[in-house]
């Protein structure tokens, strides 16, 4: 079943309609605020408060086929809101993770080792970049949204969304440059 | 096309969202430039580093209770389910019957206290209980009746302000005489005191200097009798 029709039918009154919502979305919805902040709690506390905010105002949705996309908007607003309420403690994190620590691979005596302290430096180094660049970056590289889609949901133009990945993108391989962090880290098993 | 143009094109071109026509387009540009060739390939890479970013997945499933069902494991809450019976679920609704309640509640309130309201000159007046006696307008006569009574009272004031105010100032002349004869009194009494002690000096003096001369002359005639 579409979530257009479960749409409708939350609408109509069946309130199970809406649980299936949640079950169909919330990982997607988890996965995307875990990927901006890089907390289990937060993004626990974003995705309850995202199908909340859905279930109140579900009734102004004016297309029920972009449910997704309505979604994502309004988990977008709730990262940004999280972001303004702790904001000055996440900037000093940030700050915090902006001493550049240095992985040697050659020098390393485990490469396993290596590779799980380079996939925390990933998450730091999505960390890093602008909110509105990590936004793009997330949409798109983990959640597969088309560009129209993204530019709906941020309520931009496309080619800024495309400017603001390709930005992202380039300050990322600047980061993984200083670093030294490489693909050839990542094929360690 | 221009460098800026394909670097927007080469976003779409890494994701798939670009036509078939553009694609190659765009390949023939990028094999003509080194330095996008060289963009793409580094893009190419963190996106595939990117791929690798770990993520964990939500502990719990969530579960939207209906409000019938949070109503019934809240039996003990029994105003909750008392507001819920009597006031409308939607927001339209809700604002009309809060208004309602307000007017009813407005209207029964001025029974009760006999309020009635009235727009005059003056403007908007509400007033509760007994009302208040008209106001009586006054004749020319009885307002000439008035200031003159105002003017003599007035007039009596005055006088009286007045005579107060010469008895005080009497008064303190009078008191300001008696503490200056007082203090000229005084100034007498010392200064007499004080002649009265330098004559009475000046008497011993004398007295003295009388009693050394006699001594003297006492001396110098016994010497001269001596070698008589």
């Amino acid at each position: 079943m579409e979530d257009a029709q479960l749409v409708q039918d939350f609408l109509g009154g069946n309130h199970q309609a809406f649980n299936k919502l949640v079950g169909r979305w919330q990982d997607r919805i988890h996965h995307f605020a875990y990927r901006y902040f890089a907390s289990s709690d937060d993004a626990a506390e974003i995705t309850q408060k995202t199908f909340i905010k859905a279930y109140q105002k579900l009734d102004t949705l004016d297309d029920a086929s972009k449910f997704g996309s309505w979604l994502y908007r309004i988990a977008n607003n709730l990262c940004l809101d999280e972001l303004k309420r702790v904001g000055r403690k996440r900037a000093t994190s940030l700050e915090a993770l902006k001493e550049a620590p240095q992985t040697d691979v050659s020098s390393s005596a485990d490469g396993r080792l290596v590779r799980n302290e380079a996939l925390v430096l990933l998450h730091k180094a999505l960390l890093q970049i602008p909110n509105d660049q990590r936004m793009v970056v997330i949409m798109k590289e983990y959640e597969g949204l088309t560009f129209r889609e993204i530019a709906e949901i941020l309520d931009e133009s496309e080619n800024t969304v495309k400017s603001r990945l390709y930005y992202g993108l380039r300050t990322l391989k600047k980061t993984f440059d200083s670093w030294n962090i490489n693909k050839e880290v990542f094929n360690y098993d | 096309m221009t460098k800026e143009e394909a670097r927007i094109l080469l976003m779409d071109y890494m994701y798939g969202e670009l036509e078939a026509d553009q694609a190659k387009e765009l390949e023939q540009y990028i094999s003509q430039h080194a330095d996008l060739k060289q963009e793409l390939e580094e893009l190419t890479e963190t996106r595939s580093m990117l791929q690798h970013l770990p993520v964990q997945s939500p502990q719990e499933q969530l579960v939207i209770m209906e409000p019938e069902t949070r109503e019934k494991t809240a039996t003990s809450n029994w105003w909750e389910r008392v507001r819920t019976a009597l006031s409308p679920q939607a927001g339209f609704a809700r604002t009309s019957f809060a208004i309602a309640g307000f007017v009813f509640l407005f209207v029964i309130t001025g029974a009760l206290t006999n309020m009635k309201v009235s727009i005059g000159d003056n403007g908007f007046s509400m007033t509760f209980g007994e009302q208040p006696p008209a106001q009586v307008g006054y004749t020319p006569s009885q307002v000439e009746l008035i200031i003159n009574q105002v003017q003599k009272e007035n007039a009596q004031l005055v006088n009286q302000i007045v005579l107060a105010a010469q008895e005080q100032q009497e008064e303190q002349f009078q008191q300001t005489l008696a503490t200056f004869a007082q203090y000229i009194d005084d100034q007498r009494a010392t200064d007499l005191e004080l002649m009265n002690y330098s004559l009475s000096s000046l008497e011993e003096t004398t007295y003295n200097r009388f009693r050394q001369t006699d001594q003297v002359l006492g001396e110098i005639i016994q010497t001269v009798s001596t070698n008589d």
